[in-house]
């Protein structure tokens, strides 16, 4: 009984040290590594980060571990939004600044920016205007937050074509509506095809429409 | 019993498919109950880190203000991330108008105008246009429902991976709707909530040092003063030992803030009317299992080893010989001899530690030159090793 008791207190200390190990294992599962987001520190950058956590590099430097690993659990785990909506708002900022940043090089003047996102779900959609306007302004352009709006015939006829017809159109209608004018720039950003995960952006400048990404 | 299967077969056609819909039933009900306590979990952590980002946004203002003089601000959205509902609003607003209250240095004035977030319908020369109020300000305007108010502030919080990202920026309410101002403040990756004192507001720098100091404010040094009791178990002989009681002090240190490792020296004193005075000296080496690093909040967790000598005088020290006290031994006491003995001891325990201050231990004591005294026997025998003595203590930290 007591050789089995030794034997079962033996392998404590490497459990111990695997508790704190993100990959999955024995304390976590697959699932639970999957929603970890890990970010590699150098041990000065941790310790400055997690000073009651990492403790201060030796002085006089170490020829052992001299680096953290920092591990944060995702705020919505895997599955509780739609895939498609969760693998955009994950990477909005990035792509949208992407995204501004070409439309800001392209469009270098003095001129006012409108935009609008089109994708199905109307919150996510908001979402990624809201961030390529505050992108825009932190650029230093000039941004209005009115989206320009087309007649209920000239909706109805875009609605019928393709995307790569659809956007050309409705630049070269606000241009012709005087919705849009020669001082201003309309950003948009959307999915073309409902199945895919990566955001298309194009630019309307006097009535020109020209595709970003 | 042939007729009898098609029969049963038919029956559990009909029973089965009820029983997997009642079983997905019962089965969606638990998913529903374990997501709706993870999302509570969720909105708890989101909170600190929106109001975090808030409190940043504000501290901001207050050192570079949007406008020059103090300007009326209608708060006209607050838009939590997908996924989450209206009560995180409900906290962001308040929030947010506790911050701005407690911090005039803003030069903002929140004002009040329900029309702006209400739908409202303007017919023009354009046609009729059905929207937000903020967002037609022309309709405001002709109904002379702004109030005073012509710039409105919106909030957009939104989940990316492990960030929560704050995007604000202050529209001023005239026909083409001109962004005045826009900030995008992320939580940087991994970094703890800074929970800053809304009416005294720092930069996160500034905050990030006052936690550094906090930490190092605990010391890596402690005086600790332990008050234990050591009973031992009773051996072959009719003898029993009592228990000692014991006073101990000494000094204690770690290796970082962490405190994940310590180390500790202390001598001990311990006295019973007529029956002994003992001193013990004592060194532990303790281990931190519940968790990578201590706690500022929460109870710690320790496991100890550690290694004492312990010497005592008088007559309880008649129980730690290798024989049955004898008439040889109580005569020996009559006439002024005082007995003694002096033991080494190895310790394996645990120990509750609350902010490093209070704690609590019991432990195990193991005495191997004991082994052939026939007043001390054991508690648990582990075949190599034999504890004889079971300890309990609380420490006062200083």
């Amino acid at each position: 009984m007591e050789t089995l008791l030794i034997m079962l207190l033996m392998p404590l200390p490497v459990f111990m040290g695997r508790a704190y190990d993100p990959s999955p294992g024995i304390f976590q599962s697959k699932e639970e590594a999957r929603n970890l987001e890990c970010t590699r520190l150098s041990q000065a950058e941790a310790h400055e980060r997690f000073p009651g956590q990492v403790p201060e590099p030796p002085a006089r430097g170490t020829w052992a571990v001299t680096d953290a690993l920092a591990c944060t659990r995702r705020f919505m785990r895997s599955g509780e939004r739609p895939a498609r909506d969760e693998v955009i708002l994950s990477s909005l900022r990035q792509t949208v600044g992407d995204i501004t940043q070409t439309a800001s090089a392209l469009e270098a003047g003095e001129l006012t920016w409108h935009v609008d996102a089109f994708y199905p779900e109307p919150a996510v959609a908001a979402k990624i205007s809201v961030a390529a306007r505050t992108e825009l302004v932190e650029r230093g352009r000039k941004v209005s937050d009115r989206v320009p709006v087309l007649a209920a015939g000239d909706i109805a006829v875009l609605w019928q074509l393709p995307p790569k017809r659809a956007y050309p159109l409705a630049c070269a209608r606000y241009f012709a509506q005087g919705v849009l004018t020669e001082r201003d720039v309309f950003l948009g950003v959307m999915i073309v095809d409902a199945r895919e995960t990566r955001l298309h952006a194009g630019l309307c400048v006097r009535g020109e429409w020209k595709w970003l990404q | 019993m042939a007729p009898v299967r098609p029969a049963f077969l038919s029956l559990l056609l009909v029973v089965l498919p009820t029983a997997v819909a009642a079983a997905d039933s019962t089965l969606s009900d638990a998913q529903q109950a374990q997501l709706e306590a993870l999302r509570g979990e969720i909105a708890a952590q989101i909170q600190l880190q929106a109001y975090d980002l808030l409190d940043e946004l504000v501290f901001g203002w207050t050192e570079q203000p949007v406008f020059a003089l103090e300007t009326p601000l209608v708060l006209a959205d607050v838009s939590v991330p997908v996924g989450f509902g209206s009560g995180m609003q409900a906290l962001i607003e308040n929030h947010f108008a506790a911050l701005i209250v407690k911090n005039p240095r803003t030069r903002v004035a929140l004002t009040h105008c329900p029309q702006c977030t209400a739908v409202v319908v303007h017919s023009g020369a354009r046609g009729t246009i059905v929207s937000r109020g903020v967002d037609e300000p022309e309709a405001l305007s002709t109904a002379g429902t702004l109030s005073g108010s012509r710039h409105a502030l919106f909030l957009d919080f939104e989940v990316e991976g492990s960030a929560l990202v704050l995007r604000a920026r202050i529209t001023r309410l005239e026909p083409t709707l001109p962004i005045l101002y826009a900030k995008t403040l992320s939580t940087s990756t991994s970094a703890p909530a800074l929970l800053r004192s809304g009416d005294r507001l720092k930069s996160a720098a500034e905050a990030h040092q006052e936690y550094v100091d906090a930490l190092r404010g605990r010391g890596l040094y402690l005086v600790p003063i332990r008050i234990g009791v050591r009973t031992y178990a009773t051996g072959s002989a009719q003898v029993k030992a009592t228990p000692f009681p014991w006073l101990q002090v000494g000094v204690e240190g770690s290796l970082s803030q962490a405190r994940s490792w310590m180390g500790s020296f202390s001598v001990g004193f311990s006295w019973a009317p007529e029956l002994h005075t003992g001193w013990l000296a004592q060194g532990r080496v303790s281990r931190l299992i519940s968790g990578s690093a201590s706690s500022l909040t929460g109870p710690d967790l320790y496991a100890f080893v550690g290694g004492s000598v312990i010497s005592i005088h008088g007559q309880s020290a008649l129980a730690f010989q290798d024989q049955i006290p004898d008439l040889d031994d109580l005569l020996g006491l009559l006439a002024g001899r005082e007995p003694d003995a002096t033991f080494g001891a190895f310790q394996l325990g645990l120990e509750l530690r609350i902010k490093n201050r209070i704690g609590a231990g019991v432990f195990l004591e193991s005495l191997p030159a004991m082994g052939d005294a026939p007043a001390i026997g054991d508690y648990l025998d582990l075949g190599l090793i034999q504890f004889h003595s079971l300890g309990v203590e609380v420490s006062f930290c200083f």
